[in-house]
Parts: structure tokens; sequence; C-alpha cells
């Protein structure tokens, strides 16, 4: 791909993976719980919801922009599921179909703002952010939904052959967007917008209606997430999701994505949300107490960035003479 | 004959590329000295040794008023009395005219606190004193002119005392009126006894303004000349190495059916309603000062910034193009005035920038082939002789005729038949300058549709078959450009009568 | 900022550069829309619910909520220098935590208060120190240590509350001339960082940095100490409001309230910060603290479910923005 990146990516993909192997390791030698085989899909269960937000909040970074109202929409649309089934009698089919709709409408009208009105999407997230869960407040009023029949638990708690049903989905969606992205048009004028948006759009990218698109996306795997998640814990509450977008985001950046555009990869990603998951796993496996994991986690994130930020101070660049 | 500043043998070598290579240079006192040469030759370079952002690879070389000076950082240069101007005005919008020219040397009063009278008056003296005495101290900046920031920056570089003032490429953006006051202002700053070093693509200035040129080629020195001694076609073989044939090719070209039509076309606040024609195998040349509204023009046509009204027409039949999509479709294309921002992704390689307007074509299914679009790069490359490492080379460190090739490539990839070129050569040596003028005169005998806007004027009458004169919004004259001279264009593009 | 530069660029000579006169500009001014919309609030919810304007509540009003004022006057600092920093409610937490546990333990007062203000100067020193050194964008920076200090905070405290607090720990509930404490600390900060902000070379310099880091560094100006400089500073007002925090009840809980970073931010933004950098000032962001806790404190006077406050909230900093965007346009137009 492109020159001094490519060599960078390589690398930061690199270190992740040692550390990731790394800790891998240490955890195992730790506790013997840990690298069993139930353990580990368990894990993936776990992080499923993190997941599927996490590859179209990849390529939102890589056009320099930013969603920070997935946890939102994920509380919003756990809501929506609940009340359209129990309160306005939705069968359960429609009322998921629903849930998907408004989960993606939500997104889109993140992303009318942004193209329209030329908000930038920190400002504009961080008010959706708001709203959201405010919406998702306001018609829930503290109350839970419980109650939904059996077979919706199958998609958070059931199996196929041993393996975690969430893990086909997860899956799935990793293989179709990990190809987008890398061997399709659409995901090469993702990076072209990162870099420079207006040379994008000066060259008949569609800038906006990409726009459109990875936005409303963001909101419709808000969405599946919202579904799979409460069909994993078997209720509905407004708080739900609440601070998804920092393990999303965390996740992202941890593998390998600038903040500021055009520079990011599925596999990065995939990577960062396992390392989050396998750390969190393994430490309370070890008995640290679960909110030291978020400690480890935020210095993990921290450390690895200085890595990489230090290799690429090091690894000889090519440099501009004029 | 003592010299203010000297640099001797200078080197400079930037991984994997050797910028300067035992360069010397040096300046009088109060003395207008040009820098010129290639894009590529080394010029910004020194001037960046001069200014303390780079050094160089051996200390010593740096010799100011007899003594030896290392210096380290902007700051330094700076107490030694050099003032840099970039092309690029390094100006902050949000803060005064008086504040950005005290940025970093404000003078405060006894408690530590800005003095903000003195700042005022001080600044108003400053401006005064180059003549600019009509701006107002307390705007912002980011309200004022292109021609008023550089103004601005002057009074700055002044501020700090300045004995020396560079300059890289100071007439690139500005208006031909701004230009003549930067001239005065130049021989003003001359009389006060500051030396000026600048650098120039536009060698007309060379001579109405230096006393001495240096020319630089591919990192080594190669003369430094009184002007008086020497004229153009010497200092461009000088840059260039070789004799050029021309600069102006121009076969005999019939033109075709028109292609493009403009009736009542608007896109206000830049441009009332317009009306004009484009043949096939025509070249047309669009004249104006800057701010008349050619570029608008161009991105309205290109739907950039879609027209609100008229009628557009591609062979005799109407057309509305709200996007570049759009235009794309309808084999329209325009390169850029602003190669690095409109015309280019500086950090992509050359192969994802040349594919870039084609992205879809080479992508059946949304997949992109990979071997049509090494194949498309590899042929870019070779048709228009682009200095490059090869594809995979990121454009960002492509000297400027070359990002402009690809640029170029990039479009006419797209097979257009319609190519509107905004400013095709600024900011580009002499060689490459020649090698797109006869790209440009090929593509017309191949039927190509050319519009081309330019700011200079001997290019305009160089290159076009007819010239049209854009001014305040309107298209005001329309000449053959076998009658036209540059008195009469420049007259028509200010308003004036011959 | 470039983008912008160039887009003005091609502009005429010819055009004269706007002059706003000085009264047409107070008034459009982010700070007299701000402080209109309060009176205006007031007024209404005071018509529909005379209590809401009494002195009981205008009083519990600035007093629950002027140590957000205050922590924006930082965090107003950081996002003019074009960073961010979301950790803050965390840093709150940890720090009000701290003051109480030594205050419990028997230390002197005074050192309970002051200790907050040089951790918290300590902790954003560090952060500092990865943004402008080792280049780590400020929203990792702030991201990462966000989760270390929230479940630092969790582990330390185990959910405990802190209540043996000493007589005369409550800093708080002091009452000079019956006006609160926090209200003092609240207007006099935000008056003098104002004013430095306005007459210091440093001051200016923020802005700068914020406006166009490269162009500061080609002027002499150093963007990384700048940097550093303001994420001690931020540290300091954080160390501040924790305490007003801190001794605003009797106990000290081990939670903070939710999306306190938010609403930080929040302030700053509907203060007239621009996110992009380089402009906007503290009076801003102490008005719109203000603005936003009485429209909180209004809902429940106008019977409005409180489960609807936060919708408010994020319609109102849309809202801010957008006319904050329009506002910017308008003016670098013509």
């Amino acid at each position: 791909m492109m020159g001094v990146a490519k060599r960078m990516k390589i690398s930061h993909e690199a270190v992740l993976f040692a550390i990731l192997i790394g800790s891998i390791l240490m955890l195992s030698i730790q506790s013997d719980r840990f690298l069993t085989v139930d353990n580990l899909l368990n894990q993936v269960r776990l992080i499923a919801e993190v997941g599927l937000v996490a590859l179209p909040m990849t390529m939102i970074i890589i056009t320099g922009g930013i969603d920070l109202s997935v946890g939102s929409i994920m509380g919003l649309c756990t809501i929506v599921l609940g009340y359209s089934w129990k309160i306005l009698g939705f069968p359960l089919e429609m009322a998921i179909i629903f849930t998907l709709l408004i989960g993606s409408f939500a997104g889109a009208l993140n992303s009318i703002f942004i193209t329209r009105v030329k908000v930038p999407p920190l400002i504009m997230t961080l008010a959706t952010l708001t709203f959201y869960r405010g919406l998702a407040e306001g018609i829930s009023r503290s109350r839970s939904v419980r109650g939904y029949p059996e077979w919706f638990y199958f998609l958070g708690q059931g199996d196929y052959w041993g393996i975690p049903t969430q893990v086909f989905v997860l899956v799935l969606a990793i293989l179709i967007f990990w190809f987008v992205l890398s061997k399709t048009s659409f995901g090469r004028s993702l990076y072209a917008i990162g870099h420079n948006e207006t040379g994008a759009m000066f060259s008949g990218v569609p800038v906006n209606k990409i726009k459109v698109a990875i936005y409303t996306l963001s909101g419709l795997m808000s969405g599946v997430a919202a579904v799979v998640f409460v069909s994993r814990v078997s209720t509905t509450r407004s708080d739900m999701g609440s601070g998804l977008e920092l393990d999303v985001i965390a996740a992202v950046i941890l593998g390998g994505a600038s903040i500021f555009g055009g520079i990011g990869t599925i596999k990065g990603t995939v990577l960062g949300f396992l390392l989050i998951q396998l750390l969190k796993n393994g430490l309370s496996l070890t008995g640290v107490k679960g909110d030291a994991t978020i400690m480890v986690i935020g210095l993990v994130l921290i450390v690895t960035i200085l890595i990489t930020n230090l290799l690429e101070k090091y690894s000889s660049k090519d440099s501009s003479v004029s | 004959m003592s010299f203010f500043i000297e640099l001797r043998n200078i080197s400079k070598t930037f991984p994997g590329v050797r910028a300067l290579h035992n360069v010397s240079f040096d300046l009088q006192q109060g003395e207008v000295h040009a820098l010129v040469g290639e894009n590529g030759a080394g010029k910004s370079t020194l001037i960046k040794i001069l200014s303390g952002v780079y050094s160089p690879d051996d200390a010593g070389g740096i010799i100011i008023d007899g003594e030896q000076h290392d210096l380290r950082n902007p700051h330094e240069a700076q107490l030694v009395g050099i003032a840099t101007i970039y092309q690029e005005l390094l100006l902050l919008p949000e803060l005064t005219v008086a504040e950005n020219i005290f940025l970093g040397h404000a003078p405060k009063t006894r408690w530590g606190i800005i003095d903000w009278a003195s700042m005022h008056s001080k600044s108003r003296e400053i401006l005064q004193s180059i003549d600019a005495g009509d701006i107002n101290v307390r705007t912002l900046v980011g309200t004022l002119s292109v021609g008023n920031r550089q103004r601005v920056e002057i009074a700055k570089a002044l501020s700090q005392q300045a004995r020396v003032l560079i300059m890289d490429e100071p007439t690139a953006a500005l208006s031909e009126s701004d230009v003549n006051r930067l001239f005065d202002m130049i021989n003003l700053l001359k009389n006060k006894g500051v030396a000026i070093i600048f650098i120039s693509h536009r060698l007309h200035e060379v001579f109405e303004l230096a006393e001495r040129v240096t020319v630089l080629r591919d990192g080594e020195f190669v003369a430094t000349k009184k002007v008086v001694d020497t004229e153009q076609n010497e200092l461009i073989s000088m840059m260039v190495g070789r004799k050029l044939d021309t600069l102006y090719p121009s076969t005999e070209r019939v033109s075709g059916p028109v292609v493009l039509e403009l009736k009542d076309f608007k896109r206000p606040p830049f441009t009332n309603s317009i009306n004009f024609k484009i043949c096939a195998g025509e070249i047309v040349g669009l004249a104006g000062l800057v701010g008349s509204g050619r570029s608008e023009l161009a991105q309205a046509i290109f739907g950039i910034t879609p027209a609100t009204g008229g009628v557009l027409e591609k062979n005799g039949e109407a057309i509305t193009i709200p996007n570049p999509e759009t235009a794309k479709h309808f084999k329209i294309a325009y390169v850029p005035e602003d190669r690095a921002q409109q015309g280019l992704i500086r950090r992509m390689t050359v192969r994802e920038n040349s594919s870039l307007a084609l992205i879809r074509d080479i992508s059946p299914h949304g997949i992109i082939d990979r071997e049509k679009e090494e194949q498309l790069t590899k042929e870019i490359i070779e048709q228009f002789n682009i200095r490059t490492t090869g594809n995979e080379q990121v454009v960002e460190n492509l000297s400027g005729g070359n990002q402009q090739k690809v640029v170029l490539g990039k479009w006419l990839a797209t097979k257009p038949e319609v190519l509107i070129m905004d400013e095709p050569t600024r900011g580009i040596d002499v060689g490459a300058k020649a090698e797109i003028h006869k790209l440009m005169d090929q593509l017309a005998s191949e039927g190509i549709a050319i519009l081309m806007i330019s700011s200079e004027l001997p290019e305009v009458l160089g290159m076009s078959d007819r010239i049209l004169v854009m001014r305040e919004g309107n298209i005001v004259a329309e000449f053959q450009s076998k009658v036209a001279t540059q008195e009469i264009v420049a007259a028509a593009m200010m308003g004036v009568s011959q | 900022m470039n983008r912008l530069m160039s887009s003005i660029q091609s502009l005429t000579t010819t055009r004269t550069p706007i002059e706003v006169s000085g009264i047409r500009k107070l008034f459009f001014s982010q700070e007299m829309v701000l402080f209109l919309c309060i009176i205006f609030l007031l007024v209404f919810v005071g018509l529909i619910n005379p209590r809401f304007v009494s002195n009981r509540n205008l009083i519990s009003l600035f007093l629950g909520n002027a140590y957000i004022a205050v922590a924006a006057i930082g965090m107003s600092m950081v996002i003019i220098s074009g960073n961010i920093d979301i950790s803050v409610g965390s840093l709150i937490g940890v720090l009000a935590t701290v003051s109480g546990i030594l205050a419990e333990s028997g230390y002197p007062i005074i050192i309970s208060w002051i200790a907050p203000l040089l951790l918290g100067i300590l902790v954003n020193g560090v952060m500092g120190v990865l943004v402008a050194y080792l280049r780590i964008p400020s929203i990792v920076v702030s991201l990462g240590f966000m989760s270390i200090l929230k479940g630092g905070l969790i582990i330390f405290t185990g959910g405990a509350w802190i209540s043996n607090l000493p007589e005369g720990y409550a800093l708080s509930q002091l009452k000079p001339f019956a006006i609160p404490m926090p209200i003092y600390f609240m207007v006099i900060l935000t008056i003098l960082a104002a004013l430095w902000m306005k007459v210091s070379p440093f001051g200016r310099t923020i802005y700068a940095v914020g406006g166009n880091s490269e162009a500061a560094r080609l002027s002499g100006i150093d963007p990384k100490s700048t940097v550093l400089r303001i994420f001690l500073i931020h540290g300091f007002f954080v160390g501040i409001a924790s305490v007003l925090f801190s001794t605003q009840l009797s106990v000290i809980q081990s939670t903070v309230p939710s999306y306190l970073e938010l609403t930080i931010i929040t302030a700053s933004v509907v203060g007239g910060v621009s996110i992009l950098g380089g402009t906007g000032t503290v009076v801003g962001s102490t008005l719109a603290a203000v603005l936003i806790a009485t429209i909180s404190s209004s809902m429940i006077f106008i019977n409005i479910s409180p489960f609807w406050l936060r919708s408010a909230q994020g319609v109102l900093i849309l809202a801010t923005v957008l006319a904050d965007l329009y506002r910017r346009r308008r003016q670098f137009r013509n």
C-alpha cells in the first residue's frame, strides 16, 4: 500500500501480535483455567458486541472521523427492542428488524449533520451520545424488560457444535469488513478521504455518500450488538452499552489506526479487541479484581502507542526534499 | 568588499537524498539577491538552512559579519537578524494583525504583561514604513486578503529587526497590483539597508528586482552572476543544463465542433452570467486577476460548487453537474490550482493517486483489479516521463513538476473530452513546464478541448488559440490570440481602456 | 487550518477587512448569548414556578455546579490549544477521595486541601509529557488515563464512602457573607483566568499553538513546552474543582456523577471554545456551566421528567455548535 505507512503498519501489527502472544503465554502460566477451549470461546462471546461495533468504527477512524455515540445507540436499541416487543406488541422478529432500522437511522442522523452542516464528528457524536442516551432513559424510565421467548436466547447464549452463536456472526462480519476495506474501491476511497478529504473530493470520490454509509453502518452494527447483548444477558435496561465507545475506540487505536485518519486495518482492530478481552479475562482468572483490568487496559493502550511511535521514529523514513 | 552573510561549502543530506552538495553563497548588505533553479535544485533547503530550520551536515559553514554561527533553530536565526517568509503564510487568523506581528516577542510592561498600547503603535509604525498603513492593526488576520497578509508577514519580519528578508516565491499567489506593491516594498526595504533573498520561477522578476542571481542545479552550485551581466536564456540553460527548444510549442490545429457551451451560467457570488463555448481540439486561455472568479467558474463547471442558474451544454445537450462524479461521467476533467491539497493525496503512492479518478472503472463489482492498476500506473509514468523510484513511491517526495504530471496522468487516464487546467505550470521549473506545454499541444491535436486558466500572460498568449478575459465574475473580453498582445489582455483584465 | 487559509486566499485584494464595531461585537458574542439564555430561563421558569428563583434554590444550584465551571477553565485551555482531556471526571473522583482519606486520617485540613492540587498537577503533567513530547494524541492519552484512574479508584475505595470527615474540612460549606464558598472560587478564578489569558504573553501563546502550531514554532514559540504547561495548569484547576466537589456534603461518595467529563467538555464547547482549537474564552465556559446547571434544575421545577434531561443536553450542545459554525462562516466569508 503506502510506502512509509506500510512499514509502520507492519511493525505495529507485529508488535501487537507479539504482545498478544506474550500475554497469552504469561496468563496461561499464571492460571491453568486460561488456555482451555471452553474459556477462550466464552471470551469471544463476551467481546462480540465490542467486536461488531469496532468494525465500522475502524472505517470511520480511517476517514479521520469518530463516532462517540455507538454506546448510546446500542443502549437506545436495547430499549427499542424491549419496548417495541413488550409494550407495542410487535412480534419479536419484527421488533428485531425495527431495532436495526432505528440503529441505522440514528447513525444516519449523525452523518447528515456531519456531511450537510459540516459539524465536526467529534462534536456531533458527543451531542448524540448524550441525546440518544437521553432518549433511552426517557423512554424506559429505568424500568427493565424481561421474559423473552426461549428461541431468542440462542443467539447470545447458544452454540453450534460447541462454538457460541455470536462467534459465527462476528467472524462473518469480520470477513466482510476486511474484504471491503482492503480489496474494494470503497475501501480505497476511505483511506483517500482520511489522508486528504479535499483531494479525494476533487478526484471525484463521492465523499458525502461514503460518510453517510459508514456512519449509518456504525449505527446498524450498534443495533446488531444490542440484539446480541440482550440475547446474552436476557434483559433490557437503559444504561446498557454505556462506555462501549471507549472499548471500541481503544481496540481500533490499539490495532494501529491513526486518530488523524488514513491508517488502520481490520486485522489490527481484531487483534486489538482480542487483546483487550484476553487481558480482562486473564487478569480476572488470576484473581485481580475486575476493575483493575480497566487500569491495565488503559496502561496497555498508552504503552503500545508509545512503542509504535518510537519504532516509527527509528525506522528509516522517506523524507521530502524541497 | 566584505560580505554580510557567507555560506561556504554547505552540504545537506537527508536519508536517501543529497539535497545540497558543496554549495557556496554570499550576500551583501542591502542587496537584492535572487535564487533560481529547477524544482529539487535545493533552493528551499538552502534557505531553510539560513533560517535555522535545518542544520548543514558539517558545522562551520555559516559566517555572518565575519563570525562563524551555528543556526540551530529558527529562534537563533531570528536573533541574528534573518527573517523568512514562506509560501504558505504562517499567520494566525484568529489573532489580530498587531498580535501576529509581535508573536513571540510582544513588548511587555514593567509587570510582565503585554503592553498593548506599545504593541499597537509600533505595529502601526512598521506598517507605515512599508507603505501599508492602510491596514488596521486591530483586525483579525483571518479577514485580510492574501496581499495584505503578506504585508503583515513582512511587517512581522521587520519587527524582529531583520537585516535579511528571505522570501520563497513571494508573488505566486498575488494579483498584479499586489505584485507591484511588493516590488515597491522591496525597493523601500533595500534603501533601508535590508538585504533580500528571494526564490522565484518567474525570471522576469529576477531581472526587474535583483542585483545578483545565484543558480542551483541538482543540489550543486552553478554560478552567481550580476543580473546585468546575464540574460534569460543563459539563466535557463544554467538551470536546466541543456538548451530548451521552445517553451510554447504550437502546431497547426483545426478546431472541431463545439464540445462545451455555457449559456447564462451562474454561480453567485463568484460568477455572474457566463457565456462561452469551447471546441474540440482548441486551447482556450482564461486570463484574469486573482479573484476574478476563474477557478470558481471551473469548479462550478466541474461540480465542486455547482451552478445555480443557466445552462451547460455538452455536445449540444443540456446537462447538470451536481458533483465531480457526474463531471467525470460526462468526460470533463479538472486539474486543480492547488496541487497539494486538491490535486493529490500526498501520503499515498503514485499508483494510488494515478488510479483514484478511475477507481470505479478498474474495479469490476467493486473489487479493485490490481493488475490493471499496476499497468495503468506504469503507462502513466512512461508516457509522462515521471521521475520516480517506482509505482510505490509516495507522491509527497516527488518534485513539483513530477507531482503535476501525476495529477495530469490521473485525469488523462479518464479519457476526457474536456480538460480544464487551472494554473498548470505554477511553481514548476522551466524544464517540466516545457514538457507540460508540449503535452497540452499534443492533446489538443488529438481533439481534446482544453480550457487553460493561467496568470502568466506569456503562457496565455503562447499556448492559447483563443483568449477569454474574466473580471469580477464576468467574461469581459475575447481575443484571437494571433492578434492579442500582453498589454491588450492586461488592460482587459484590469478594466482599463487602452 | 490550512484548508481555511487556502479558501480565503482566493479572495480579491480589493476587499476591505471587516471591522465589527465594539458594541455589535459584544452583542453577538457567545458570552452574551449565553448570559441572555440564563436570564431568559430564570425569568421563564420563574414565572411558571416561583420557587425556582428563590434564594435557596439559586444558591444550591450554583453551589452544586461551581466545581464544574472551575474544571472547565482548565479544560477550555486544553481545548483551545488543540487537545482534549476525557479523563477529567475520573481524576476528580480520585483526587476527592485522596483528599477525604487524608482528612479522615487526621492530617491537617490544609494538607487535605492542598494535596489534591499537587497530585492533579502531577497526573496531568504526565499526560502533558506524553502528549507534547512523546507525541501521542491527547484523545488516546486521556482515554488511557481515564481507564487507569477509574479502575484505580474503585479498587482503592472498594466502593465505600468516606464519612468520618473532621470538622472544618467542608470548604464548600463555608458561607462568607451568606454566599457559598464555591461561588467565590468560580467567579474569581474565572475572572483571573480570563484576564491572564488576555494580557499575558503566555496566555496568547495558548491561542497561537492551538491556531497553527507550525507557525507558532517558526515564530520562536516552543509548542511542546507550552502544551505541557497548559496541562499542568489544567491539573491545578482540576485539583481545586475536586476539593470543591469533595467538600460539598459531609460524605465523599466513591463515584462522581456519570458523564462528568462530558459535562465539563460541554461547558467548554458551549461556552464558545472551538473544538478546532484557537478560539474561545473561559468566561464563556463558566457561563455555559451555569446555563447547563440552570437547565437541569429548571427541568425539575417544571415537572419534566429528569429522564429527559440528557436529551436536552444533547440538543443544547448541537444547537451551540451550529450557532458557532454559522458565526465563523459569516465572519470569514466576506
